[in-house]
């Protein structure tokens, strides 16, 4: 049995921000997750870091914490931010009227905009649509989640603090009504664990109600599935949003070589099992390519969704914390935090654990705003020049990944996973979405001695599927054409489709 | 613009295409074949799968419904075909064997067995009686051949590993190519004093002559020798092209090989000439009669957009199965998704049903109900149809 003072559950951003958080104010805790760190909304999102324009309008509270989180993650978080810049473009027949009061409202919040004409906007960014009426600009930005959350992760390893992913709560242990402890179990080797604590965080997200009632509460949402494609190019350097009231498939963010855009909203009543259906994709499609006709015409690598975690409109045990987000004391020694988005984690992270250490007398103040997170002087990133010097040995061919990362993210990190792999060395990212480089990737792990060869076909199999399940929506094109590639391989020359 | 006149104009120089043109070659008839590139054959196994399955492969394909394109080629011109294909390759030094009334077993590189029909004599020991013993050779660093997966499913059985100095497949078959390399290779074997039976080696044995190395290795150990194919780029697959591409060009047939068709011109309800981009000046090719066989999506004869699927060079009539949404299966495992079936429409005279054009002849997989994939068909189908439209074609010349 492991004791600690708190157990977070939840990997995401919000997660991994509280154990940053409770790390440098000096009290113990224990992370759990049940995938991979950000495996949830945290990665399943645009990627954008908030200006706070697109809510400047509607909502002016969540407006401010953007910005102001905006300035702070610019700082403490440049090995994760791409300072792009955004802008929201109003194409014709677009309210002038919202761009107007969206002006006023940006400047009342310290959003500092900027009007460009149409022939400046397409300076900036040559694929835009040349029909625009004008654009503005913002200090939107792309942030990487996935890395946020590893780095977040660093600092409560530094401190002494226990990260378990690919562990999953089975229970919440209560006596006498209060929750006093969660069992956990490896998704790997089913190995189970006993944590006990002081309190416990519920952090998880869409999965928050799942949580909450394991430990003998609840917590009411709403559940809405929200859709996005990527583009098989970088269309544009510069966050690109609509200057109109929030809609489907109003955003498209930049990030690494690629274009994200989206999003949809459709409600949903569990956050697994979800899937992208076709009318989504079409819909995403339609709405980039009046921003970017190039949408329209450009090769489409997947299409990809999560689940928002919305508080269901009830207010009463709101305390002094925004609209944003909602922090909820179960009273039972559970606290829930609910709510929010990822450019405001930080400033969610910091208002819970200062709920939570006022319960056991802990003094001791957020530090998070003013030190930069720790381990971004390790990241080498992923430049181009750098994969271009080891061009032997390839074994992703699109993102030029080699054989030594994958031995080392296998022998270093200790990884059983190959989502892991293609998380920390981009495997499998590109064009053909780990189509011939996951086979390879669990062929070295095999040879390392990390998994039987009857182990690893099964992953195969399992990842070709979960594979497939997310190109499918979005298969026209040249996507269709390696796919049917990829199906002859599979199915043709390895003869995986029947049984020997 | 240069003006070249031919009595068939063949689109598309895959196994169809060229099987199609050397049909005419052969004929007499003056064949002009355009290929914007090296086919899909050299991504594949290089062998010709007939019909999908144990047992008989004649007796699967007669029971197709009768629009499927080997129900409208018939048994006879089917066996046609296959044995002019044997006849063919066998003259360029690729002899293949099988029995088009059997399938057989080979092994894949996840040692899983696949049936098939015909197989490049490399592959003719694969067939694997229970029992025996299987030793398994690897190069060090291969990409995509990983022999334990194997060894795991074959009870008994191992593997050696071969430092060949490099790792990709077309480097290790450029190396079986220098006979020292060869020698330096065959004495490691020898020391490895295998028990008895038989050693599997992926497909890296040369590229222009595996069975003299595949013989010499064999000799020299005294075992049976196979290949085992592997993953694209795939040796075998680029020595089936390259075998049948060195019969047409002994036969006469020319060859524009990189180049796309730009345009098409019509008189009436005939084709008269398609126009070719090539650097420096473009070049009309005018035919009495023209073969589509572009071959499906992967090879660009048909594509996809979001709304439906197109034909990319004539702009053919496309019978498409449905809304994308019904594309594909929910399964990837499940063989068979429905834009499978996606094609030109055609009937026993293999012409395009839903055009007007009458000396259009078109074969492979390009035609709307191959099912592939499903039917694990596609050089025998490529091999039956590109004979049967280049007959329906002479038929029209004459």
């Amino acid at each position: 049995m492991i004791k600690t003072d708190v157990i977070i559950i939840g990997g995401g951003a919000t997660g991994c921000g509280i154990a940053r958080d409770l790390a440098l104010r000096g009290v113990h805790h224990y992370l759990v997750e049940k995938g991979d760190f950000a495996s949830g909304a945290t990665g399943a999102c645009h990627g954008l870091l908030h200006s706070g324009a697109r809510y400047a309008v509607k909502d002016a509270e969540a407006a401010l914490e953007c910005i102001g989180e905006n300035s702070i993650l610019r700082k403490i978080a440049q090995k994760c931010v791409e300072v792009t810049g955004g802008l929201f473009v109003r194409l014709p027949g677009d309210s002038k009227r919202y761009r107007d009061s969206f002006l006023k409202n940006c400047e009342e919040v310290g959003i500092s905009t900027q009007v460009l004409s149409p022939s400046r906007a397409l300076d900036l960014v040559p694929e835009l649509n040349p029909a625009i009426e004008e654009a503005v600009s913002v200090p939107d930005c792309s942030i990487d989640p996935f890395r946020l959350c590893m780095l977040n992760a660093v600092t409560s390893r530094k401190k002494g603090g226990g990260i378990l992913i690919h562990h999953k709560v089975t229970e919440i242990i209560r006596e006498k009504g209060r929750c006093v402890g969660v069992k956990v179990q490896d998704k790997f080797t089913s190995q189970t664990k006993e944590i006990r604590a002081k309190i416990i965080i519920n952090a998880s997200g869409a999965w928050g109600d799942i949580i909450a009632r394991m430990g003998g509460s609840e917590v009411p949402m709403t559940l809405s599935k929200g859709s996005l494609i990527i583009s098989n190019h970088r269309l544009t350097n510069m966050v690109i949003n609509r200057l109109r009231p929030p809609s489907d498939g109003d955003i498209i963010v930049p990030n690494e070589a690629v274009c994200l855009a989206g999003t949809t909203s459709i409600q949903v009543d569990s956050p697994d099992a979800i899937e992208v259906d076709a009318k989504e994709v079409d819909i995403v499609a339609t709405q980039a390519e009046q921003m970017i006709p190039r949408f329209g015409t450009t090769r489409l690598i997947r299409a990809y969704t999560g689940v928002r975690p919305l508080l269901k409109a009830d207010d009463s045990d709101n305390r002094n914390i925004s609209r944003g987000f909602k922090i909820i004391d179960h009273k039972n020694g559970m606290f829930s935090i609910m709510g929010g988005k990822l450019s405001t984690y930080r400033l969610m992270a910091e208002k819970t654990v200062d709920a939570v250490v006022d319960q056991f007398g802990v003094r001791a103040h957020c530090k998070t705003a003013d030190l930069p997170l720790d381990g971004q002087d390790e990241l080498s990133g992923y430049p181009l020049s750098k994969r271009l010097k080891k061009m032997d040995n390839i074994v992703c061919e699109c993102e030029l990944v080699d054989r030594d990362s994958v031995e080392n993210a296998i022998n270093n990190l200790g990884i059983q996973y190959i989502g892991d792999i293609q998380h920390r060395t981009r495997l499998g990212m590109g064009p053909c979405q780990g189509g011939f480089c996951t086979y390879r990737a669990l062929g070295i792990m095999q040879e390392a001695g990390r998994l039987t060869p009857s182990e690893s076909i099964q992953i195969l199999k399992g990842f070709l599927q979960r594979r497939f399940r997310g190109i499918k929506p979005a298969l026209w094109g040249d996507q269709l054409r390696e796919e049917q590639l990829v199906e002859s391989i599979y199915l043709g020359i390895l003869n995986m489709g029947h049984k020997p | 613009m240069s003006v070249h006149e031919y009595d068939a104009v063949v689109i598309g120089g895959g196994v169809s295409g060229i099987m199609a043109s050397l049909h005419l070659s052969c004929k007499g008839y003056k064949t002009a074949l355009i290929s914007k590139g090296d086919p899909v054959c050299c991504l594949s196994t290089g062998c010709i799968d007939v019909f999908t399955g144990e047992g008989n492969p004649l007796e699967k394909i007669s029971r197709l419904p009768k629009e499927h394109p080997y129900s409208l080629a018939g048994r006879e011109t089917v066996i046609e075909a296959l044995s002019f294909f044997r006849e063919t390759v066998s003259r360029s030094g690729l002899p293949y064997v099988g029995d088009y009334e059997r399938n057989r077993r080979i092994i894949t590189p996840i040692g899983t067995v696949k049936n098939t029909c015909l197989v490049p004599l490399t592959m003719a020991g694969a067939e694997h009686a229970e029992g025996e013993y299987l030793h398994v050779v690897s190069f060090k660093g291969i990409k995509d051949f990983y022999p334990s997966y194997i060894t795991s499913r074959i009870r008994s059985s191992a593997f050696s590993v071969f430092d060949a100095g490099v790792s990709t497949t077309l480097g290790i078959a450029a190396k079986f190519e220098e006979p020292a390399f060869l020698d330096t290779f065959i004495s490691w074997l020898q020391g490895l004093e295998i028990p008895h039976d038989k050693i599997a080696i992926p497909a890296v044995l040369g590229t222009g002559n595996p069975v003299s190395i595949m013989e010499k290795i064999s000799s020299a150990v005294g075992r049976t020798v196979f290949e085992i194919p592997t993953l694209p780029p795939s040796i075998p697959g680029l020595r089936l092209f390259r075998a049948l591409k060195k019969a047409l060009q002994e036969q006469g047939g020319h060859i524009y090989w990189g180049k796309g068709v730009t345009s098409v011109e019509c008189q009436g309800e005939e084709i008269e000439a398609v126009t070719l981009a090539t650097t420096g000046r473009s070049s009309r090719v005018q035919g009495k009669a023209f073969i589509l066989a572009t071959g499906s999506f992967v090879s660009g004869g048909l594509y996809a957009t979001r709304e439906t699927v197109r034909e990319t060079v004539f702009n053919l009539p496309v019978s498409v199965p449905g809304e994308r949404k019904d594309w594909f299966n929910a399964d990837f495992f499940t063989a068979g998704h429905a834009i499978e079936k996606a094609g030109v429409e055609i009937d026993a005279s293999f012409t395009p049903t839903a055009t007007r054009l009458k000396n259009l002849f078109v074969c492979g997989s390009i035609i709307a109900g191959s099912e592939v994939m499903k039917n694990q068909c596609g050089h025998g189908l490529a091999v039956a149809t590109g004979v049967a439209a280049a007959k329906m074609c002479e038929k029209r010349l004459s």
